[in-house]
C-alpha cells in the first residue's frame, strides 16, 4: 500500500519512467517489479512544485464554426466568410468575431490554436473523445477521462471530489460511443462527480447531496460504522476493486455529511451582482459554480455547454430546418453573447481572487465546421481545421499558434492534433511528462498521451 | 438540457437631450442586448448595447423617438420557412424614454 497525494492506492502511480527502465538491472538484483515501482512512485508527481493546481475545460459541446468565432476569414468569397465580421482586439494583429467584444478587451491573457485537426472521423463523439482523453477508442477498449487521470494522480484536496463535471454528462450526440467522460480503467474511485442540476434554477439542489428520504444524518453516519466493520473484515482479501469501492463510498459519505461540501455547491452565497455578471443562465452559472469547486478543493472541472446537439439551441449549426436547425441567428442572439460573458466573468473573478495564476482555463470542442456554408446556410462537421484556446496557469496569452490556409479548410502551418492538447494540460499542471508515467491497466505503467507539450504556449 | 434563463430581468434607462444611459441589467440572462430605437411608433434601428452604458442615436429625421433595452428572450430554437424564430425574441426590460426632433 503507498499514497500518492491523499489518495491511497494498491500498486504503482506516478512511476518514473527512468525508474521503469531499471527494473530490468533491479530484478536481477533480487528486485521484484512491484517493490520497485512502490519505492520510486511516492514522489513521482509531486504537486507541491506544480505552480498549475488546477484546470477548467469548457467544452462546448456541438463546436461552434471557426470561421465565424475565432478564426474568420473576412476576405473569403460571400458563401464561406458567413454573416458575420471580425472586430480587433486587445492584441495586434488578431481578430475576432464581433460577438465577442469582452473576450477581445483580454486576448493578451489567451493563447489562441488555430490549426487543430484531426482525421478520425467527424462524429461528435470521435472529437470529444480525442479532446477529453487524448486518444480515439471504441467501447472495448476505454481510455480514461483527463478529469480522472489528474484525480488518480493528485488525489482531492478537500471532501469535493478532485474531478467534477457540471451540469450533466454528454447525453445524446449522434451515435452510441463513449464520449470519453469515464475513468475507464482507473475505477469509480475516479469516476468525476456529476453534478446532475441546473445551477441557474431558483430551486437548484445538487442530487447526489441529497440523503434518501427518512436518512437522518445519524442513520447515515452508523450505516457508515458498520460499513467500516465489514471492510476491516473484507481487507483480508483486498483487492484493487475492494480499494476503489472502498475510495468511492468513502466520497459518498463525504459529500452527503460535510458542511464544506454543502457550501461549495451554494450560489446563493454569491453576490447578485456577480451571478448577473456570469450570466443567469445554465451555462452562466455553471461556470460560476465551477470557480466555487476549484476554490474549494477540486482539482479538474469540466464544464458541457449544452449535453446533447438535438432540438436546442446549441453550436451545431447544421440549419437543417428541423431537428439540427441552429443558424448564425443562435450564435448572434444566444451563443455567442453567454459564452462572452461567462468566459471573462470566470477570467476576471478567478484573476480578482489571485486564482488565475494556479487556474489553466482549456476551451475545447470536437472540430471546426465546413468552411463553404451549406444549401441553408449552416456549417456541418469539419474535423480538418478548428480553433481552441487556453488562459490561466502560466499560458502565455496574446498569440495564435498556428493558422489555417485562406478558407479555414486545413492548417496552413503547424498542424496540431489534439493529443497535444492533453499533453500541455498535463504539463500545465506540473506533470513531466517525458519522466513521469501512468498506471495502466492491470497496473501497468504507460505513457500519459503520445504526444509533446505544445511548447509556445509556455 | 436546455438552457434555463433565470428571472425577469429589469433595468432603469434615462434620457439626457438624446443621449440615453442604462443602468445594470438584473437578473442578467447573459443574451443579446440591444436598444431598439422606434420613430413615429414603427422600429427604425436596433444598436448593441452590451458594451456601452450610453448611447445616442445619430438620424435627427423629425418624428417623436423612442428607446427601449432589449434582451433576447430564449424560448427554443424552432423557427420558420423563412428562418425566423416563433417563440424566443427581444423583450422590453427597461422603461422606455421619447424625445421629438
Amino acid at each position: 500500500m503507498l499514497h500518492i497525494g491523499n489518495e491511497k492506492v494498491s500498486l504503482c502511480s506516478g512511476v518514473n519512467r527512468r525508474s521503469f527502465l531499471q527494473v530490468g538491472a533491479a530484478g536481477m538484483a533480487g528486485l521484484t517489479l512491484p517493490t520497485l515501482i512502490k519505492l520510486e512512485a511516492a514522489g513521482a508527481v509531486d504537486d507541491s512544485k506544480a505552480k498549475i493546481k488546477n484546470c477548467i475545460t469548457l467544452f462546448l459541446v456541438g463546436s461552434p464554426g471557426h470561421l465565424d468565432t475565432w478564426d474568420m476569414k473576412p476576405e473569403a468569397p460571400d458563401d464561406i466568410r458567413g454573416a458575420f465580421k471580425p472586430i480587433d482586439t486587445n492584441v495586434p494583429g488578431i481578430q475576432i468575431c464581433e460577438h465577442f467584444p469582452r473576450m477581445a478587451r483580454m486576448m493578451d491573457k489567451v493563447a489562441l490554436i488555430r490549426s487543430l485537426h484531426h482525421n478520425t472521423g467527424a462524429s461528435h463523439e470521435n472529437g470529444q473523445r480525442w479532446m477529453m482523453t487524448g486518444h480515439d477508442f471504441s467501447a472495448d477498449n476505454m481510455q480514461p477521462y483527463i478529469g480522472s487521470v489528474i484525480s488518480r494522480m493528485f488525489g482531492g484536496r478537500s471532501n469535493l471530489p478532485a474531478s467534477v463535471i457540471l451540469p450533466d454528462k454528454i447525453g445524446n450526440t449522434g451515435t452510441s460511443t463513449p464520449h470519453g467522460q469515464d475513468p475507464a480503467w482507473l475505477g469509480s474511485g475516479h469516476q468525476p462527480f456529476f453534478l446532475g442540476g441546473d445551477p441557474s434554477r431558483g430551486d437548484f439542489k445538487v442530487a447526489d447531496l441529497q440523503p434518501p428520504a427518512g436518512q437522518t444524518e445519524f442513520r447515515i453516519n452508523s450505516r457508515r460504522r458498520v460499513l467500516a466493520e465489514l471492510d476491516q473484515l473484507q481487507r483480508r482479501t483486498e483487492s484493487s476493486t475492494t480499494i476503489q469501492r472502498d475510495t468511492a463510498y468513502s466520497r459518498a459519505f463525504n459529500l452527503l455529511t460535510s458542511p464544506e461540501t454543502k457550501r461549495a455547491f451554494d450560489l446563493t452565497e454569491e453576490t447578485e451582482k456577480l451571478r448577473d455578471r456570469y450570466g443567469r443562465n445554465t451555462f452562466g452559472q455553471s461556470c460560476l459554480m465551477a470557480r466555487r469547486m476549484i476554490e474549494h478543493g477540486s482539482r479538474f472541472v469540466t464544464v458541457n455547454h449544452f449535453d446533447t446537439v438535438f432540438n436546442i439551441a446549441c453550436w451545431d449549426m447544421h440549419a437543417d430546418g428541423g431537428g439540427l436547425n441552429n443558424t448564425h441567428k443562435d450564435y448572434e442572439n444566444l451563443l455567442c453573447p453567454q459564452f462572452d460573458q461567462a468566459f471573462t466573468a470566470l477570467v476576471e473573478d478567478l484573476e480578482g481572487r489571485g486564482l488565475l495564476q494556479e487556474t489553466v482555463i482549456a476551451v475545447l470542442s470536437e472540430f471546426g465546421r465546413t468552411p463553404k456554408l451549406n444549401a441553408r446556410g449552416g456549417r456541418d462537421h469539419y474535423p480538418s481545421a478548428w480553433t481552441n484556446f487556453f488562459c490561466g496557469g502560466n499560458i502565455k496569452g496574446g498569440q495564435a499558434i498556428g493558422s489555417t490556409d485562406k478558407i479555414g479548410a486545413a492548417p496552413h502551418d503547424y498542424p496540431i492534433l489534439p493529443p497535444r492538447i492533453l499533453a500541455s494540460i498535463y504539463h500545465g499542471m506540473g506533470i513531466d511528462l517525458e519522466t513521469t508515467m501512468m498506471p495502466g491497466p492491470g497496473g501497468r505503467p504507460i505513457r500519459f498521451v503520445e504526444a509533446e507539450p505544445i511548447p509556445e504556449l509556455f | 438540457m436546455e438552457q434555463v434563463l433565470e428571472g425577469t430581468p429589469k433595468a432603469e434607462i434615462t434620457l439626457d437631450g438624446r443621449r440615453v444611459t442604462r443602468g445594470d441589467v438584473s437578473p442578467d440572462w447573459g443574451s443579446k442586448l440591444q436598444w431598439q430605437i422606434r420613430r413615429d411608433g414603427k422600429e427604425i434601428a436596433t444598436a448593441p448595447a452590451r458594451m456601452a452604458m450610453t448611447f445616442e442615436y445619430a438620424d435627427t429625421a423629425a418624428g417623436m423617438y423612442e428607446i427601449v433595452l432589449q434582451l433576447f428572450k430564449y424560448v427554443n430554437y424552432t423557427k420558420n420557412a423563412q428562418g425566423e424564430y416563433t417563440d424566443s425574441k427581444f423583450v422590453d426590460v427597461s422603461n422606455v424614454v421619447s424625445y421629438t426632433t
